[in-house]
């Protein structure tokens, strides 16, 4: 089912969260809201689901207005950050809880409980209390007592953020199965740019309380609306260099690094700018040469990471396929691909 | 060594000993004096030898001739009589002729008695004859024997010679001092006006607990948890004032609103209704208004206890269960109430106890009126014990009466211990030692 929200603005007291946030959700379709703490995105969920009242503008489920339903006719399932188990049910109660409000009779409460715990493969622990499950367990739990009854909506509230490395890879995948699985529209709430991109289909980024871009995850890593969304993106992240423009190129404060970019055609001389070069655009392969020293070296097994520092302090990360011939402190000369560089104008638009 | 273990018992020191000196202490010495018959009549230190008339009536059943005897006046010509027969200065005759011819004479009444003095060879005049009888007059009644052996050698100058068995019969019924004795706890089983003040025991705790202690109180707790907090606070605060005011003007206020020119008989007033005192004018309205007093002090605390176990719900689960579909009513159900079970159990449990034991409250508005209809058990055991309208103050039976309140008390603990099943809600210490 597609979700709307129109103009959806929120506020606590005076303190406003949320200013006139526009957001489609295609039906069956995973989005992901990424960014930093604070910037609203938990709050738009909670308004999905009906926890909070917008402030003013729409929320739209399908055609339907839920703008001011409460949660109970919303018909969504929601995964909580801390899971939010009832302590004192078992797996099983809990997993039943929304068909128990029902008034779902019992057997077919125990049937569908069955199936739904198969499918997240906690079939065998039907009988415990929260208490005595792991960390990823109580994660199934909640993912299946959001999906019993078949909401048409899934709300994934940093379902990830308590789980150990390896779990995380494990439900990540998980989660997507079954979000394919049943076809059920879902916004996943995360501040790990790595989980967004990997479970989702769009990802809409938010910073302070605004959406930034909203794209596919590999449009946006190729294709960045402003510097914010290409810090955000990509591991290990992104760096970026001070300079001027000149005559259609980019220089840097020292003026040792002149690129030219075709973005750059109109822009006037003198207007500062950055530049962004992802780790994977630096190297032996680049077309820019660039000199520099290296302060950090880190191998990663396949790969490894580098940081250049240039002769006028700033630092461009490197990575490269293992190799064993560069070590701290060596002086490299390693080129820019000026093709995949951005460039930002100083308010951090891409031009 | 076990460090933990010993720091543990070295902090929990200054608790035990409060604990042994100010609640074991008492029930021990409860306990004790219940096995005995304490009263104002029989003092609390030791007491004396006394045939009195009760005395000689009790002995009548089992030795009807000695307490025949006892009771009749005995006349024995001894030295120490004669001696003082001596010191009166009458004719010396007298007393050379009683020793010569009588001494060691036991007359059972005063008419024998004074023949033998009449017929003296010195002729006494009558007041003489009465003088002298009076003065071998050797009757027990109403004479205080300070040891048993006293009683007893007495006894047996005037001719009683009683078996040990009939001495221990004799010693029993004379002693005016208490006793160790179990009567208190078949009075208590075989008396009909314990069994109504048991009754009425049972009616007000049960009645109290459950309409206000715990249900109201939960009531309150989840209302107020679904207001905004301002008005919650506002609530509770309110709620409170019964249990912060000082219980007697508390009490007062209730008196004011129900005496016969008090709040209720003059508002009905102007509806023509004639004043009376709406809290002693019948059993069924005094006990309307005990519960309501009782009820809304013990409906505040209970009220705290919830909220707070309330509060102490993560947000997050309130929540989920709105996005699970379930209604007010269900969260009440599904959510706060299975996770109220402790402090419920830790509520009616304390709440039982104190209302067991505090009588406080009836004492200063009924004063267990009218008639003994608001009578409870430990304002029974108060007004047996300590404060008595005759005056005479049973001890021994006002303790015994607290010692049953003291065994009830331990005996609901643990049924309420199994029913709301502690076992399953204690976890385990999360520091081992």
């Amino acid at each position: 089912m597609r979700i709307l929200l129109d103009k959806f603005s929120k506020s606590f007291g005076t303190t406003s969260v949320i200013e006139d946030m526009n957001l489609e959700v295609g039906s069956g379709e995973m989005l992901a809201l990424l960014g930093p703490s604070g910037c609203g995105k938990s709050t738009t969920l909670f308004a999905i689901c009906g926890i909070h009242r917008p402030t003013a503008g729409r929320i739209l489920f399908g055609d339907r207005d839920v703008t001011n339903l409460p949660s109970q006719e919303r018909n969504v399932g929601v995964v909580f950050q801390s899971y939010a188990l009832y302590p004192h049910m078992t797996v099983e109660e809990n997993i039943g809880f929304p068909l128990t409000v029902r008034r779902v009779a019992a057997s077919d409460i125990k049937k569908q409980v069955a199936g739904i715990a198969a499918l997240v493969h906690i079939d065998n622990l039907l009988d415990r209390k929260p208490s005595q499950l792991s960390g990823g367990q109580q994660q199934r739990v909640a993912l299946a007592r959001a999906l019993i009854r078949r909401p048409d909506v899934l709300l994934l509230d940093e379902p990830l953020a308590n789980l150990d490395a390896k779990l995380r890879l494990e439900m990540r995948s998980e989660i997507r199965r079954l979000q394919k699985e049943t076809g059920i529209t879902a916004i996943l709430v995360t501040h790990d740019q790595v989980e967004a991109m990997s479970m989702c289909d769009r990802i809409a980024i938010m910073k302070s309380g605004e959406i930034v871009q909203v794209a596919t995850p590999s449009q946006m890593y190729q294709d960045p609306r402003t510097a914010f969304v290409a810090g955000f993106l990509g591991n290990p992240p992104i760096s970026f260099l001070k300079g001027k423009a000149a005559h259609g190129a980019f220089v840097s404060t020292d003026g040792k690094l002149q690129m030219t970019l075709p973005a750059l055609s109109g822009i006037a001389d003198g207007t500062a700018l950055t530049l962004g070069i992802r780790p994977e655009h630096f190297g032996t392969a680049g077309n820019v040469p660039v000199e520099g020293k290296v302060t950090f070296a880190e191998t990663q097994g396949r790969e490894n990471l580098y940081d250049v520092v240039l002769p006028d302090g700033s630092v461009i990360r490197s990575i490269q396929p293992v190799r064993d011939d560069v070590t701290l402190g060596d002086q490299v000369r390693w080129g820019i691909d000026s093709k995949s560089a951005f460039v930002f104008a100083e308010d951090g638009t891409r031009l | 060594m076990r460090t933990s273990r010993t720091l543990g018992m070295v902090m929990i020191a200054p608790a035990a000993i409060m604990i042994f000196l100010f609640y074991l202490m008492p029930v021990v010495l409860t306990a004790i004096f219940a096995m005995t018959n304490m009263s104002t009549a029989t003092g609390i230190s030791g007491g004396a030898w006394q045939v009195t008339a009760s005395a000689v009536n009790r002995l009548k059943t089992t030795l009807p001739e000695l307490a025949n005897g006892i009771a009749e006046p005995r006349f024995v010509i001894d030295e120490d009589g004669l001696k003082e027969l001596e010191a009166l200065k009458l004719k010396p005759g007298f007393a050379t002729e009683l020793r010569a011819q009588h001494i060691g004479g036991v007359y059972p009444s005063r008419r024998e008695a004074e023949r033998d003095i009449k017929a003296l060879k010195d002729r006494p005049n009558t007041r003489e004859v009465k003088q002298i009888s009076d003065i071998f007059n050797r009757s027990v009644l109403n004479t205080r024997f300070e040891s048993r052996d006293a009683l007893m050698t007495s006894l047996d100058k005037l001719g009683f010679k009683l078996t040990p068995e009939q001495q221990q019969i004799v010693s029993d019924a004379t002693y005016t001092g208490w006793v160790w004795t179990s009567e208190n706890f078949s009075t208590i089983a075989n008396s009909p006006d314990m069994l109504q003040i048991l009754i009425n025991t049972g009616i007000y705790v049960a009645v109290t607990l459950t309409l206000f202690n715990v249900t109201y109180a939960l009531f309150l707790a989840v209302t107020t948890h679904y207001m905004p907090s301002n008005t919650a606070s506002v609530f509770r605060a309110i709620w409170l004032l019964p249990r912060i005011t000082p219980v007697v003007i508390y009490i007062l206020l209730w008196k004011w609103m129900t005496w016969d020119n008090g709040f209720i008989s003059l508002f009905l007033a102007q509806f023509g209704v004639p004043p009376k005192n709406y809290l002693l004018d019948s059993a069924y309205n005094a006990w309307f208004f005990v519960i309501l007093i009782n009820g809304f002090i013990g409906a505040s605390m209970g009220m705290l206890v919830f909220s707070s176990a309330i509060k102490a719900i993560p947000q997050t689960q309130f929540h989920a269960s709105e996005v699970d579909g379930a209604s007010r009513w269900q969260q009440i159900r599904y959510i706060i109430l299975p996770q109220l079970r402790w402090p419920i159990l830790f509520v009616t449990c304390y709440q039982t106890l104190s209302l067991l034991a505090s009588f406080q409250e009836i004492h200063l508005s009924t004063r267990g009126g009218p008639g003994k209809s608001t009578e409870v058990w430990s304002l029974a055991a108060f007004h047996t014990a300590l404060n008595n309208y005759t005056g005479n103050l049973e001890y021994g039976l006002g303790a015994a009466m607290a010692l049953v309140l003291v065994v009830v008390g331990l005996v609901l603990s643990l049924i309420y211990l199994r029913v709301f099943r502690y076992d399953t809600l204690i976890s385990k210490p999360l520091i081992e030692d």
